[in-house]
């Protein structure tokens, strides 16, 4: 059981996770406004399909596209400047993410809202215990979802330009790849996956305005854990994390679920600051 | 030191001291306030601003200087004036550790470690609640016997100044021109055979201590101590302070905490709207004038042809 | 530095204009949190002073004049509540105060309460200590945690037969301390218990309900406020726990809550919750009054009792000025020892005897209620119940 969810919300660590990686491994950039997305997505899917009567299944993408504008706009007005100036990035994101978690909770309101189920009831697994159809159901389309990534990071030419682009932005230019519609679009594609992440977890984790800041720090610790623009780092740094809190939580101590990853996010800065699967500088 | 800065230094200075003498008790209470975020942001500015290392764990430190001094006094009856002393060393000790941990890794590590910091120190302030209190806040004693809100301005009026002093003397000693070698050209530093690590780690100790002062100073004023002091709200307000005042200059953060502690009296009606204000000044600030309010002053002094 | 001087000279202006305030009205202040994850309280607050004010002003007011309310922002949290009730104290000079929901942030405010001799009166923090720390300035005219626990909760639990509690705790104040006072009634009924504490922002209960499950619970004191609860009811549905194992909401609020089914969707039906209202209980003719403006100014029945509290300590304070005939604290202080006022939920009467938590302290009735098909029932205490509790099959 502790099992099982360790490996779910492994899972969902990781596709939330994604995000942060693409944007760090690409344009060197934390995006600190990674949890607010994920937030704002929850809601826009929440209120299509509450609010406007559409369908879970158009109003998940219509979401997650929603975001992806938010995100290329966010590039070219506020991120774009600030290239080859990390602190200066850093700070632009943080004031970010301080700043759209109170837009949200302007226009949102403090409460937690959840889109409807796709799916109701409760399936009893290998015949040991009960489990939420929705979670099931959100682990398969994560699943999904990573899988895609991973396909369109290796095989396609977007893939190839975004890695000529991160590795030398001079030598790409010279063979005709714009390096500024990359990173926008790279940037939206970050952005995307946090809005995936989001609407497909609002209906298990409702999401409120001040729970943006916690999903941040899970993405973080994720992906330090799996190294720094590493998409395999970042699957199985996911999974770690997932596993850890919760057998952490049921055999150590519940309380302390949210303290695990940093432990072991010190462990690694200590033995392996690189990551699992990051490069060594 | 130029004779018009040491002009308006003694000039500011003396209105400050009389300032208690004309002020109500709530404008007092303001003003202490902008004090501590004085104490904050200038040495927050002292980390980011001269030597790049953008630190999320500032808050924390200043929540470990007020929790180790109010538990000291709480539990065993330590003086405050103690506490304070010993928070100031705890402080530092775990900027030290902290600083050891992820300086080497560079900017992006150091941002990321730190605020991990600042949500393990949230989260133990949270459950251990025997010691703690949790959200309900630990009653710290005062400083003083008979609570008198002109002995915390000048205690805070002191310890601002004098911590003015010892940053000022900092940017314009050999160390600050070395730390400002370090932000702008690491090779070229390096090189000249500057250890750009052991500069770096040296202020991010010594800036932790001044957090745990400051901290420490704030949770025996408000004698009240709660884990709003080290939360990621609080290092908003002193990160957004620097950044409208000036980052990278001496008179930014000071004339930032000032000018947004005032203000956020003003704005109080709007109420949940003002932290969002904040984070849209602050933003136009760092996208269109990096260098804050003083850079502006600055420029605008310029553009009128006038110099000193 | 220039910037500095014009800034003290700024601020000199200030003080001295924010110094005059309006003529010709009494202020009263209140505390609560407007932001912050409990906003919802603040809503409820300021429907209900809004009708006060409409009441009190159309009665007379008060000494003469027109009653004004300042409602200070505490965002829920100690130190945002101190200050606000220094503002309250030192800049709108307001001569009693009154709210609050939150025990951590009354016990800030008490302090300062005692600090500017300032009278305050709380109306729905329930911590013992508010009042059972003896301060002359603070009274209490609703629940405290040992009240509620020794007359209703821990009753109920042994009248209906339950035979195995579980307590689910926050790690909050008020969690801690209610949940302390469960186990030590429970101790001396003989009734066995677990208890968990759990984190108050944590929205995925599985582990530990699979922890519970094992203990086969037939009742769960949930004291979790706020939407903590709603996912703590859907998840305790979901991996089939309850409502094998009644839960029952020991704040009540966020039961009533709009978001409540939206949220835990089926899993609510059978779920229990503390309440100190009801649409067909009317304790007196007051809280039939207040139904009806209610009803008339907003054009719905009140859910969140919340704003029936601050009515009532509105009434207590305004009643206790005009019979003092001054807003000097002293005086103030002393007709309010001395209240005897119908307010919505009885006739307030505040204890003396110092020494425990019932020292200036009224405690209103209060009942558990059960969802049952969506309609409200009243299942304790008996002589109030409107229907049989039901458990599950």
């Amino acid at each position: 059981m502790y099992l099982t969810n360790g490996i779910v919300i492994g899972i969902i660590y990781a596709i939330s996770a994604l995000g942060v990686t693409l944007i760090v491994g690409i344009m060197k950039v934390v995006n600190f406004a990674h949890g607010e997305l994920y937030v704002f997505a929850g809601y826009f899917s929440y209120y299509m399909s509450v609010s406007l009567g559409l369908s879970p299944l158009v109003a998940m993408p219509l979401s997650v596209f929603l975001v992806f504008l938010i995100g290329l706009l966010m590039e070219k007005a506020l991120i774009r400047p600030t290239y080859g100036d990390d602190m200066y990035s850093l700070i632009v994101t943080f004031i970010l993410s301080i700043v759209l978690q109170n837009l949200a909770l302007l226009i949102f309101g403090p409460y937690p809202n959840k889109p409807p189920n796709l799916i109701f009831g409760a399936t009893n697994l290998f015949g040991l215990f009960y489990y939420g159809n929705q979670r099931l159901l959100s682990f398969f389309i994560s699943l999904a979802i990573l899988l895609f990534i991973f396909y369109l990071i290796k095989m396609t030419w977007f893939g190839k330009s975004i890695r000529a682009v991160s590795q030398d932005r001079e030598m790409a230019s010279r063979i005709g790849i714009d390096h500024y519609r990359i990173n926008m679009l790279s940037f939206g594609l970050g952005a995307a996956l946090a809005a995936a992440a989001g609407v497909i977890l609002s209906p298990i984790f409702p999401v409120t305005p001040s729970g943006s800041a916690a999903i941040s720090l899970t993405a973080f610790v994720v992906v330090v854990l799996g190294g720094m623009g590493s998409l395999k780092g970042c699957l199985v740094g996911g999974l770690i994390l997932g596993i850890i809190e919760n057998l952490g939580a049921a055999y150590i101590s519940t309380m302390y679920r949210g303290i695990f990853g940093f432990i072991l996010l010190i462990l690694v800065l200590v033995f392996r600051p690189w990551g699992l699967y990051g490069q060594k500088t | 030191m130029k004779s018009s800065t040491i002009w308006f230094s003694v000039a500011g200075l003396s209105v400050a001291i009389i300032l208690p003498f004309f002020l109500s008790q709530y404008w007092l209470h303001v003003m202490i306030i902008s004090l501590f975020y004085v104490m904050m942001a200038s040495s927050w500015n002292l980390l980011a601003g001269y030597t790049g290392q953008v630190s999320f764990a500032h808050a924390a430190f200043a929540g470990v200087g007020a929790y180790t001094s109010g538990m000291l006094s709480v539990f065993l009856g330590v003086s405050p004036w103690l506490g304070i002393l010993i928070g100031i060393i705890s402080a530092a000790l775990l900027g030290l550790g902290l600083g050891v941990l992820c300086i080497r890794m560079g900017g992006i590590y150091l941002s990321l470690t730190t605020l991990g910091f600042s949500e393990i120190i949230r989260i133990i302030i949270t459950n251990e609640d025997n010691w703690t209190r949790g959200t309900m806040g630990l009653q710290t004693p005062g400083l003083f016997v008979e609570y008198s809100k002109t002995g915390y301005y000048f205690i805070f009026l002191a310890v601002a100044v004098a911590i003015g002093v010892v940053i000022y003397k900092l940017i314009h000693s050999e160390w600050g021109l070395t730390m400002r070698a370090v932000l702008n050209d690491e090779i070229a530093a390096s090189a000249s055979g500057i250890n750009t690590i052991n500069v770096r780690l040296l202020a991010f100790t010594f800036t932790s201590a001044i957090a745990g002062l400051a901290g420490g100073l704030y949770g025996h004023y408000l004698m009240l101590v709660t884990p709003d002091i080290p939360s990621l709200g609080q290092m908003f307000l002193v990160l957004a302070m620097a950044v409208i005042g000036g980052m990278g200059s001496f008179a930014g953060p000071i004339v930032g905490s000032f000018v947004l502690e005032i203000l956020s009296e003003y704005i109080r009606e709007w109420g949940e709207y003002h932290v969002l204000i904040f984070g849209l000044i602050a933003l136009a600030m760092a996208r269109f004038a990096p260098e804050g309010l003083m850079g502006l002053w600055i420029n605008k002094r310029k553009g009128h042809g006038h110099t000193n | 530095m220039k910037k500095f001087l014009s800034l003290f000279v700024f601020l000199m202006v200030l003080t001295i204009g924010s110094s005059c305030w309006a003529q010709g009205t009494v202020k009263i202040g209140v505390v609560g949190p407007r932001t912050g994850p409990a906003a919802a309280t603040g809503q409820a607050f300021e429907e209900g002073i809004a009708l006060a004010i409409d009441h009190i002003n159309a009665a007379g007011g008060v000494l003469g004049k027109k009653l004004e309310i300042v409602f200070e922002d505490t965002g829920g949290v100690p130190e945002k509540a101190a200050a606000a009730f220094e503002r309250l104290a030192t800049k709108e000079k307001v001569p009693v105060v009154v709210g609050e929901s939150h025990s951590s942030s009354a016990l800030a405010e008490i302090e300062l309460a005692n600090r500017y001799k300032l009278p305050l009166i709380i109306c729905e923090a329930w911590h013992d200590d508010i009042t059972a720390k003896g301060y002359k300035w603070v009274f209490r005219a609703g629940p405290a945690n040992s009240g509620v626990v020794d007359f209703y909760i821990a009753p109920f639990v042994k009248d209906m037969g339950f035979k195995k509690v579980a307590i689910v705790r926050e790690n909050s104040d008020w969690g801690a301390g209610i949940a302390e006072r469960t186990e030590f009634d429970l101790k001396k009924m003989n009734i066995p218990f677990t208890t968990l504490k759990i984190e108050r922002d944590s929205k995925d209960f599985y582990t530990e309900l699979t922890k519970l499950k094992a203990e086969k619970p037939d009742i769960i004191l949930a004291y979790i406020y706020g939407t903590g609860l709603h996912f703590f009811i859907a998840q305790a549905n979901e991996i089939g726990l309850s409502p094998r194992a009644l839960v029952l909401d020991g704040a009540g609020p966020p039961s009533l809550w709009d978001s409540f089914w939206k949220n835990v969707g089926k899993a609510g039906d059978l779920e229990l919750f503390m309440s100190s209202m009801h649409e067909k209980v009317h304790l007196t003719n007051t809280s039939r009054k207040f139904w009806d403006a209610y009803n008339k100014k907003y054009g719905k029945n009140p859910t969140d009792y919340k704003s029936r509290s601050i009515y009532n300590v509105i009434l207590i304070a305004a009643d206790a000025i005009n019979r003092a005939k001054s807003t000097d604290a002293e005086k103030v202080v002393a007709a309010l020892e001395k209240s005897n006022l119908e307010v919505t939920t009885g006739v307030v009467k505040f204890g003396l005897k110092s020494g425990s938590y019932e020292y200036h302290q009224w405690m209103p009735p209060m009942l558990v209620v059960q969802w049952q098909d969506k309609n409200q029932v009243v299942v304790y205490p008996k002589k109030a119940a409107t229907g049989p509790l039901k458990k599950a099959k």
